[in-house]
């Protein structure tokens, strides 16, 4: 474009020819500064700053790209001269993005692929019991070496352990029982007494395996509340925490 | 961590593991080491999902965990451990060109799942190359056990860390979480094992695994119950000896581009002697006689001695110094300087860099300052013979693009500015950390465009899926031609072409994702020796 054009050409006439319209404005409509020579096509803020109106420049194809409207590369405000170089293609390639689909694909099926837990609707529906919607009780999918984690990671799933215990106490009694019948058959005279030593060996093993697993249990809330200031309440269910918020917010909060 | 290195872990996280470990992941690499309950506070979710996404993490070596007094635990993310993620596709197609679909396997599994003991790795190996073989056959898992034994032997997998086996006489609570150790001398010690079975064929009742009623779960645990041999021992994929491999390849196929392909055989060579004897961070090979490389060159290659003292001597001779003469024993020692060659290789990306973004003029420019070293906008014009309106334009291009520096030296102390001198001059060292930051915003927004043109056609390509899913059925059941033209017609014409563009589309982004990884792999390596050798 070409700011030395002739004074008071006319608006619309004489566009064949040229590529770039003649300017149909009079030089005292461009503020001062926009009278040097610009080699190449005006920018946006350089409009605006002139302060002239869109149409008159939208006509006079002063302005390319204004307003945007589906813009390839390098047809934007400043033209892309050199154009990236193309890809590598061929069969390695090929087969590295082939892989890379592959494993984005594989990794998001893999039990290491957490999706956040679906809401809870708000009515409990017949299908509910039929759908398997994530894993029980928060645990995870896969099992990872626990004697190679924190202690504190591994997610405690309760009903497993109280069926464990119950487990273990009737097979008790039936074993002291063995005992018993094996130290009378054995020896005779101090038959009394071994039994009495036996039965109080197992019964304090008995005792003491439920006060381990007790006190593990004990131990662990007190090591937690030793570790930080956190009301051991206030986060010990996951379950509880936050999850009731969702929906009814008319009651306060305390 | 830099803005964009965060926003780019954020991204590989949650294409990979989902939102969750990405919340917690992101939250750790942008704060430090922390806690867990500190963790499960500031990010707001539950301390469940909070333990479920730090047992991923640390499954897949991404966190670290650490003892501190009083028994806290405190779990610290490695963001450049993130940023490895890019490049799995690599090492795995890595890892085929050298152990072939075994090896591949193997790799492949090894970084899906973080870390595997030996017995499963074979087991899951051997189950899917058994599934690609054809109807009767089985893979063994002696020849899987093999591979692995060769992958280990040049140490492109290595024991994780373990668990040290301690007497029992601990007298108090078992720690919070173990200390794990490793000795150097293990690393690479296969235990002996004798894992004698085949692979196993998936039936089809097994693959519906979505749905999987209750009544499976306890027979896959009574599975895991059996006895274990290699219990507690882990290994994972060694990425520092895949780097090793990346370099000595990028340096080999540097020298043949430069000089020919004998040179280039000759570099393979002494790099391949000298693989484990050097460890990846030195500067320099070991260095290696002139006779010893003439024996261990490749069998087909038929060059005599004297014609390999010539090659020798032009490559050391050559002004880039990839190869040094370190000493005339055995017939002349050379050395590798593998720090000057990745300096070289970096200096090489930025040229190219300039030169594709604003033209051969100005990448001679930039070669020119490159050489030497510091020059004044004058000399710039005469020594590269452009006019001086150009020279000043793409000076100031690459000045305000950070490519180039300005050094003032005054000749007055008031330092005026009409009586200083303007030195232009490249800091290779600045300008490549630069060029890295860019490259990851540009896989940043690579991955999110293709996030976005996915979403964009997410229901045709839904659509699709339904179709060929319909279509497989069909065919399975024996149908008919006419009733499967009919199902291809569901996708009309213009849905197929919108498939197609967005495929194209796809492909091109990733391949984009690829190629800018290569350029990252190449920097980094180039500043993490210029900061040891500082």
């Amino acid at each position: 474009m070409s700011a030395e054009s002739p004074p008071g050409q006319d608006w619309g006439r004489g566009h064949g020819a040229a590529e770039v319209a003649e300017p149909g404005f009079k030089r005292a409509d461009f503020p001062p500064q926009l009278l040097l020579h610009w080699p190449r096509k005006l920018t946006n803020r350089e409009l605006r700053e002139a302060g002239l109106e869109r149409h008159r420049l939208e006509e006079a194809q002063y302005i390319s790209s204004w307003p945007r409207r589906g813009l390839r590369v390098g047809e934007g405000q400043q033209p892309l001269e050199f154009r990236p170089v193309p890809l590598p293609s061929g069969e390695e390639g090929e087969y590295v993005l082939a892989l890379k689909q592959e494993l984005r694909g594989a990794m998001r099926q893999l039990p290491y692929f957490i999706r956040p837990a679906v809401p809870k609707r708000d009515v409990e529906r017949y299908s509910d019991k039929y759908q398997m919607s994530g894993p029980i009780d928060n645990a995870i999918d896969w099992n990872p070496d626990w004697r190679r984690l924190p202690r504190e990671l591994k997610i405690r799933v309760r009903k497993l352990q109280k069926e464990r215990i119950t487990i273990l106490l009737p097979k008790r009694p039936p074993k002291t029982t063995e005992d018993k019948e094996e130290t009378i058959q054995k020896l005779e005279t101090l038959e009394k007494k071994e039994e009495e030593v036996t039965s109080e060996e197992d019964e304090e093993k008995e005792e003491e395996e439920e006060k381990e697993e007790e006190e593990e249990e004990e131990y662990d809330e007190e090591e937690h509340e030793e570790e930080t200031d956190y009301i051991m309440s206030y986060f010990d269910n996951g379950e509880d925490f936050g999850g009731d918020s969702d929906d009814n917010m008319d009651e306060a909060i305390y | 961590m830099t803005q964009a290195e965060i926003k780019l872990c954020s991204l590989l996280l949650q294409e990979h593991f989902g939102e969750i470990v990405e919340k917690i992941g992101v939250h750790l690499i942008r704060t430090g080491s922390q806690p867990l309950r500190v963790i499960a506070h500031d990010t707001g979710t539950s301390l469940d999902q909070v333990k479920k996404a730090l047992c991923v993490l640390i499954q897949h070596n991404l966190v670290s965990y650490q003892v501190h007094k009083r028994g806290v635990v405190e779990y610290e993310a490695q963001c450049s451990r993130v940023l490895r993620m890019l490049r799995y596709p690599r090492y795995i197609y890595t890892t085929k060109t050298l152990y072939s679909d075994t090896g591949e396997l193997i790799v492949e599994e090894l970084l899906l799942n973080g870390k595997l003991t030996m017995s499963a790795v074979v087991k899951k190996v051997a189950d899917r190359l058994t599934e690609t073989m054809e109807d009767g056959k089985t893979m063994d898992y002696a020849e899987v056990s093999n591979t692995f034994v060769r992958l280990a032997d040049t140490h492109f997998v290595q024991r994780c860390p373990s668990v040290p086996t301690t007497e029992n006489s601990d007298p108090g609570p078992p720690p919070p979480a173990p200390t794990l150790v490793i000795n150097e001398k293990d690393m690479y010690l296969v235990p002996k094992l004798s894992l004698i079975g085949k692979g196993k064929r998936r039936r089809s009742s097994d693959e519906d695994a979505a749905g999987e009623p209750k009544a499976k779960r306890p027979k896959h645990t009574t599975d895991n119950k059996e006895p274990i041999p290699d219990d507690g021992i882990y290994w994972q994929a060694n990425l520092d000896r895949f780097h090793q491999h990346f370099r000595d390849q990028a340096i080999v196929s540097a020298v043949a581009n430069r000089m020919d392909q004998t040179s280039s055989e000759i570099v393979r060579t002494m790099l391949r002697m000298s693989e484990i004897t050097t460890s990846s961070s030195a500067p320099f090979t070991q260095p290696l006689s002139s006779n010893e490389i003439f024996r261990s060159l490749p069998v087909g290659y038929n060059i005599s001695k004297q014609v390999l003292d010539q090659y020798l001597t032009l490559l050391a001779d050559d002004p880039l110094e990839f190869v040094g003469k370190s000493g005339d024993s055995g017939g002349g020692m050379y050395v590798i300087n593998l720090h000057k060659a990745l300096a070289s290789l970096a200096t090489a990306t930025l040229e190219s860099v300039v030169q594709e973004r604003f033209g051969s003029r100005c990448a001679r420019i930039f070669r020119l300052v490159l050489q030497k070293k510091h020059l004044e906008q004058k000399q710039v014009e005469d020594f590269a013979m452009i006019p001086a309106k150009e020279a000043k334009d793409m000076l100031y291009k690459m000045l305000s693009e950070n490519f180039m520096s300005l050094q003032e030296i005054p000749k007055t102390p008031d330092h005026a500015p009409s009586r200083t001198f303007y030195l232009y001059t490249v800091n290779i060292l600045s300008a490549a950390r630069m060029l890295l930051h860019r490259c990851y915003k540009s896989i940043a927004n690579l991955i999110e465009r293709r996030q976005f043109e996915t979403k964009e056609n997410k229901r045709l390509l839904e659509k699709s899926q339904r179709v060929e899913a319909i279509i497989a059925s069909m065919q399975a059941t024996g149908a008919e031609e006419a009733q499967l033209q009919e199902i291809e017609e569901m996708i009309t014409a213009p849905e197929r072409q919108q498939l197609e563009t967005l495929k194209r589309n796809v492909n091109k982004l990733d391949a984009s994702e690829i190629q800018v990884d290569e350029t990252i792999f190449l920097l980094e390596s180039y500043i993490e020796c210029t900061m040891k050798r500082q």
